[in-house]
């Protein structure tokens, strides 16, 4: 078998097809002398609204501010306990603890989203919200956990940083929780070039606190309401994410084509892959399989040129940083096993046919070489 | 761009505007072509996060601030945020900073949970040394003076008292880069200092961004997970960090600019002492402080007048974009107000300043014409 090099993203050839467009909209930038706060960002901000199904939708410098500064504008505060899954990155969970609040974990299903029933048996009286992560694209299941929320006099949060652009029941992601947090960093879907983010909502005093919390907690020039961050997306990032935002669509698709072509060529008894489920529509953020053999499996690919990454090999509540909160290895079962079988292999939306073939061919072919 | 239309006055000989931005000048339509030139070299490369432009212009950046290290961090609130994290400062302790900052600095200070203790600040706008040291409790936990407006806090003396009282020091030097005492800049002389490069500070990026600087290894490898989500590598975390990176495509903006600083810095000098010549002469008028040993860079150039309300109402009115920070100090914000108790008449020199301070024009794309403009229009308006 003939090696080809699969890189496992492709910044690059996004510039390659996007230049003539993103050349023109740097300059306009440019010449328009927008830095920061312009009415770009009120347009940028309708469409991204718009596109969510949401009322609002408020620009900031990065998906981690939106949880942040979202939760404190929906009152989480000190002493509040937000149920997550272990299993995200990081940011999610340094949300909840800056914000005072303190991260309760609660284990995943197969499919590495949230577990309903470990979401009920982790709820106290402390309990402020529950906060979904759509890991992978895939959205959580927000039928059942808004249900779980209902009952409890519970607030959802949607952490939406690989979601944007996901539907679940035909809805799309950030317009099930009280708000969502989208993330447009470098290696999303949709994708600025640097650190940028978006919170969604359909409550105005929580866009309209967000807003003031993003400048300062200014309500104008002279006056400080509250106290407040430095928070805000970058007009030439917004000039960017506000193109990007027409392509997404297509974007998604051509992930999905990849996606189905892995699903459909790699049902061998040593790979799972978790199943879509008919009312979800995955964004592919990331394409997941689930193996024993992980760590001989990367290897062997890595000798073959096919690139592949772990998301994420270390669950957060074994990180040094999570000590304080007292965890220890068997806390999470789910998550624990999953961060040793799982392996993420490239689906970025520059793959050709040839790239997939290599990748399924090289997995085949570890896998027969000692059956 | 918009195209204002001409006001009616100006056709009087004692009307000419004064633009308070000089961004319009700064990246003029030759300025764009090159930052442009740069993005499109930078963009197809996708090195967008901790990238080496960004690496690159943080090795300047300490290097033009004479400091071991640099951090590029999401803004200047951020860079006293992170330091004072990075401190160990938490919940309970006291910071002390200077009655009448920005708002940013007291946010830094409360956003990491520690509780902001205001005193007054003298004549030259920075925080009072004496007053410094006598609000100092078993809590305080940080001194974090502001050089303001581009003028310097007495730093030498504020060592000295954090020595003594084993404090760390965080300088604000958002408003003072290039700024010193005895040749020593601003943001070197403490643990670390905070710098902005929001669009309208000396030194600027095109949206916003900040800058740490220290001495301190630890404290720079410290700062480099905080603001970084607290990874060590890529999969593991040591600390519970932030997402406050400087944006690699912000670095190349300021790789071009840092360039221009020394002409920017000396331009303001310059046009600081022909208003310090002009206005000098008016009665009305007072001066802050000069000093020989001082380099002070006037990203605000203000003054003390009688009739301050009236003579800004004036100077708008003639074409000169005048303006007063702040006209509510800090200590008297609705937001500080509820959290440390503070009521007017706190701080006398604070509140006198608020009351007497102006600030105008100063910047370095403004011509002798503009100058010579505010002087005449303020010695005018007093004698009518």
């Amino acid at each position: 078998m003939q090696a080809v090099s699969v890189p496992y993203v492709q910044v690059n050839k996004q510039y390659v097809e996007e230049e003539p467009e993103l050349l023109e909209i740097i300059r306009n930038v440019l010449s328009s002398r927008s830095y920061v706060l312009d009415s770009l960002i009120d347009e940028l901000e309708s469409e991204l609204a718009e596109f969510c199904g949401t009322k609002y939708a408020v620009t900031l410098n990065s998906g981690t501010d939106a949880l942040m500064l979202g939760m404190m504008a929906a009152g989480i505060s000190r002493g509040d306990e937000v149920i997550t899954p272990p299993n995200s990155f990081v940011a999610s969970t340094t949300a909840i603890v800056h914000i005072g609040a303190r991260p309760v974990f609660a284990d995943v299903l197969p499919d590495q989203n949230i577990d309903p029933a470990a979401i009920e048996s982790a709820i106290t009286p402390k309990t402020k919200a529950i906060m979904a992560v759509h890991l992978t694209g895939r959205i959580a299941q927000m039928d059942l956990i808004q249900a779980i929320a209902d009952k409890h006099g519970l607030m959802v949060i949607e952490d939406a940083a690989q979601a944007a652009g996901s539907r679940y029941l035909d809805k799309p992601a950030g317009s099930f929780g009280t708000i969502g947090c989208f993330s447009a960093h470098p290696l999303k879907n949709l994708n600025a070039c640097g650190d940028s983010g978006f919170l969604t909502t359909n409550d105005a005093a929580i866009a309209q606190r967000v807003r003031r919390l993003r400048s300062h907690g200014m309500s104008d020039r002279s006056t400080v309401e509250e106290w407040g961050f430095v928070s805000r997306m970058d007009t030439l990032q917004a000039a960017i994410v506000q193109y990007r935002l027409k392509q997404l669509p297509t974007v998604i698709q051509r992930r999905r084509e990849h996606a189905k072509f892995y699903q459909t060529h790699l049902q061998l008894p040593q790979v799972f892959i978790p199943a879509c489920r008919p009312q979800e529509y995955n964004s592919f953020h990331t394409f997941v399989i689930q193996s024993e053999r992980r760590d001989e499996l990367a290897t062997y690919l890595a000798t073959q040129g096919i690139s592949t990454a772990i998301h994420y090999p270390i669950p957060i509540h074994l990180q040094p940083a999570a000590k304080s909160l007292g965890h220890k290895p068997g806390s999470f079962p789910i998550t624990e096993q999953q961060a040793q079988r799982i392996l993420t292999l490239p689906v970025n939306q520059f793959l050709s046919r040839e790239h997939q073939v290599a990748v399924v061919d090289a997995i085949k072919a570890f896998f027969a070489k000692d059956a | 761009m918009s195209i204002k239309t001409p006001s009616p006055k100006a056709a009087s000989s004692h009307y000419l505007e004064v633009p308070w931005s000089y961004l319009p000048k700064q990246f003029n339509d030759r300025a764009i072509e090159e930052i442009f030139a740069r993005l499109r070299a930078f963009i197809p490369t996708g090195d967008f996060t901790l990238g080496k432009p960004l690496v690159e212009f943080e090795q300047k950046f300490a290097k033009l601030i004479g400091t071991k290290h640099a951090i590029g961090v999401n803004s200047g609130t951020d860079a006293i945020k992170l330091s004072l994290k990075a401190l160990g400062i938490g919940p309970g302790d006291e910071v002390i900073t200077a009655a009448n900052t920005f708002i940013a600095t007291v946010g830094a200070i409360v956003e990491i949970g520690a509780t902001p203790i205001f005193v007054d600040c003298t004549d030259n706008f920075c925080l009072d040394a004496v007053a410094l040291e006598a609000a100092i409790t078993p809590r305080t936990k940080a001194l974090l003076p502001v050089h303001f407006a581009g003028q310097m806090s007495d730093m030498p003396t504020i060592m000295d008292i954090a020595k003594r009282h084993s404090l760390p020091v965080v300088e604000d030097a958002c408003q003072c880069i290039l700024g010193n005492i005895d040749g020593k800049n601003a943001g070197s002389w403490g643990n670390s200092g905070a710098f902005s490069l929001h669009p309208l500070k000396n030194l600027n990026v095109w949206g916003d961004g900040g800058m740490i600087v220290t001495n301190d290894d630890a404290l720079a490898q410290y700062l480099r997970k905080l603001r970084n989500h607290g990874l060590v590598n890529r999969d593991e975390v040591g600390i519970m960090g932030y997402n406050s990176r400087l944006d690699t495509t912000q670095a190349v903006v300021g790789n071009w600019l840092i360039e221009q600083v020394d002409f920017i810095t000396d331009t303001r000098i310059a046009h600081a002492q022909i208003l310090d010549a002009g206005l000098s002469a008016i009665q009305q008028i007072t001066l802050p402080p000069r000093y020989t040993n001082r380099k002070l860079v006037y990203h605000l150039y203000m003054v003390f007048a009688e009739q301050r309300d009236e003579l800004l109402q004036y100077c708008i009115a003639h074409g000169i974009e005048t303006k007063v920070h702040y006209p509510l100090p800090v200590y008297l914000q609705p937001a500080v107000r509820n959290l440390c108790n503070t009521q007017l008449g706190d701080f006398a020199t604070t509140d006198r300043h608020a009351k007497t301070m102006i600030s105008f024009p100063a910047h370095e794309h403004l011509s002798k014409d503009h100058l010579e403009h505010i002087i005449t229009t303020v010695a005018r308006f007093y004698r009518e």
